[in-house]
């Protein structure tokens, strides 16, 4: 048995998460990296799918949520459920394409089969196991805790810990906001997601997606190149945009001030779609919020917002970020439909395409840029990644939320100020106070 | 006789693939203003779809460009800061495998197999698929209407895609 003597010295994430700065390694260190797997996205609630993905019965997708596999799968009573992916005889992975319809689950290897809701029913040559076998004791793994807030539905592998709702605090009306674009108030995320591959540190992309100090340097070539892009909001560092940190890791850039206090026309969000354009949207929204809020609501749009760990509200898309390494991670982009909304749901789609995912004006330069610091802190000195700007003007709202201009790094502090919390959490010293 | 009058017009298939290896060119090099003069001038399509028979009017592609937004990907590549592409990806890719079949009106509808290497500080990186062009005679040589880019790796996770495939 090892002893304290021969252990690594613990990580001591209060040292190299601190308020305004952080140390390098934390982008870099495989044992870092292992450490966030397990207490943050096994241990921790973390986005998985949205309900929309699986409409019918027999519908499943897979995901990778930490490590791990799992199979997200409408059952034949139309209830979601998540199983490992993996069979309970010898082991095999039982889905191996991203999404399909299924009736019931067959290992491919010596056909124990399941029915969608993880039950074993089906064993070649039963009789030639033991007296003790039962099948009803080798069903599929379930994963220990799901829940879901707005159809986007969240997994949880430990069975103690915070609820869902705990966890997304006051983050939730961020998903509001999203779903309350649609005259019903629902979304679908069914138009397939793009994945790119990422040469950079997943928490580099949680940084960026809510990083309102880039855009002119970053994006600049499409500043440059696109009129649209370039006037439909205020980029400038007096803009009335603040980034927010909402508590739990929860951060935002609140373009909604921008739009709102401009006042002027709706659809800003869209790039400035005519509403002639829209109708039976714009009369949809009136029809169920009143003119009044339907206005509200059709000038501020969506939110722009990172929900810890690994979901992000990028306005009219939904951005997923799956850690692969410490230097490699794959983002996920799927365009957001609004039911009710058809006219605006193929502009959107189009949007998507332009902007975001691997060949988008937007997301390709983003991910270079991701490449080049996950290069840069890959050098050893300095060792301490500047995370300070802005720290000494934020301003604090009844409800706790943290605001700041839109160039400051609230939004970076606010994640990492959650993230030492959970890394350096007693519960998770990794088994060392017993080892 | 026979020999001489093709000297001096190449059969369809011999221009159909001097075009499709001069667009390669223009591509790795990142000419990119001679490779949007291959272009028609309005209502084209440069797709490069997640998976084959996709519906682009539901689906999510990596590209869908329309002439306008075709014209906005070269005047940004033309900034020079387009980072994804600052500096410049090592290029070369062969064509192979082509085949063609009559289109619509005079049109030529081309298909052909693409290997590419990308070369990216140090890293190398494949590319593979095949391309559907859809031609519009011009003199001796054409305007692409239509390019469709089935990647073989389209339903996986993929690189960053910045340059003209």
């Amino acid at each position: 048995m090892a002893t304290a003597a021969t252990l690594p010295p613990a990580i001591d994430y209060r040292h190299l998460v601190q308020d305004g700065r952080l140390h390098g390694s934390l982008y870099t260190d495989p044992e870092i990296f292992a450490q966030e797997m397990e207490a943050i996205f096994h241990r921790g609630w973390s986005f998985v799918a949205h309900d929309s993905e699986v409409p019918n019965n027999g519908d499943f997708v897979v995901r990778k949520v930490g490590t791990q596999s799992l199979i997200v799968v409408r059952d034949s009573k139309g209830e979601i459920r998540i199983h490992y992916n993996r069979c309970s005889h010898r082991g095999a992975v039982l889905c191996q394409t991203s999404s399909g319809h299924r009736s019931r689950l067959t290992c491919p290897y010596h056909a124990w089969t399941f029915a969608l809701d993880g039950r074993l029913i089906g064993v070649p040559d039963e009789e030639a196991y033991p007296a003790g076998f039962s099948k009803a004791d080798a069903g599929l793994a379930p994963v220990a805790r799901v829940d879901s807030y707005g159809g986007f539905i969240f997994v949880n592998l430990v069975p103690n810990g915070y609820s869902l709702r705990d966890h997304l605090g006051k983050a939730t009306d961020l998903i509001d906001g999203l779903l309350g674009l649609s005259p019903v108030g629902r979304i679908q995320l069914n138009a397939g997601w793009m994945k790119h591959k990422m040469r950079s540190n997943w928490k580099m992309i949680v940084e960026n997606q809510v990083d309102g100090y880039h855009a002119q340097m970053v994006h600049g070539s499409l500043l440059k190149a696109n009129q649209t892009f370039a006037t439909v909001r205020d980029r400038k560092p007096t803009s009335p945009t603040r980034v927010q940190d909402f508590g739990m890791g929860h951060t935002d850039i609140d373009h909604t001030s921008d739009y709102l206090k401009a006042n002027d026309r709706l659809f800003r969000w869209t790039g400035g779609i005519d509403p002639a354009r829209l109708p039976n949207y714009v009369k949809a929204m009136q029809d169920a919020y009143g003119e009044e809020d339907a206005r509200r609501r059709l000038i501020g749009g969506p939110p722009h917002s990172m929900l810890f760990p690994n979901l992000s509200l990028a306005e009219m898309n939904i951005m997923v970020i799956e850690p692969v390494s410490p230097t490699a991670s794959i983002q996920y982009t799927c365009p957001v439909f609004l039911e009710g909304a058809d006219e605006l749901n193929a502009r959107t789609l189009r949007r998507c395409e332009g902007a975001l995912g691997p060949a988008g004006f937007l997301i390709a330069d983003d991910a270079e840029i991701g490449e080049l610091t996950q290069m840069g802190v890959a050098n050893l000195e300095p060792e301490w990644i500047n995370l300070s700007r802005g720290m000494d003007t934020e301003e604090v709202l009844p409800n706790g939320v943290k605001r700041a201009g839109l160039m400051d790094e609230t939004s970076q502090r606010g994640f990492w100020r959650h993230y030492r919390e959970v890394m350096s959490a007693s519960d998770h010293a990794m088994g060392r106070e017993n080892g | 006789m026979m020999m001489q009058a093709t000297l001096e017009k190449p059969a369809l298939a011999e221009r159909v693939a001097q075009f499709l290896y001069r667009e390669a060119v223009l591509a790795d090099e990142h000419r990119y203003n001679e490779w949007e003069a291959l272009w028609a001038q309005d209502d084209v399509l440069y797709w490069v779809p997640m998976r084959p028979d996709a519906d682009p009017t539901r689906e999510v592609s990596y590209i869908y460009d329309n002439r306008a937004r075709l014209a906005s990907r070269i005047r940004q590549l033309n900034t020079g800061m387009r980072h994804a592409q600052a500096p410049q990806s090592g290029l070369r890719r062969i064509i192979s495998n082509i085949e063609i079949e009559p289109g619509e009106g005079d049109e030529v509808v081309t298909r052909s197999n693409f290997i590419l290497m990308e070369s990216r500080r140090g890293v190398q990186f494949l590319w593979a698929g095949r391309t559907t062009h859809v031609l519009a005679p011009e003199g001796d040589s054409f305007r692409i209407r239509r390019k469709t880019i089935n990647l073989v790796e389209a339903n996986e996770p993929i690189g960053t895609l910045a340059f003209l495939i």
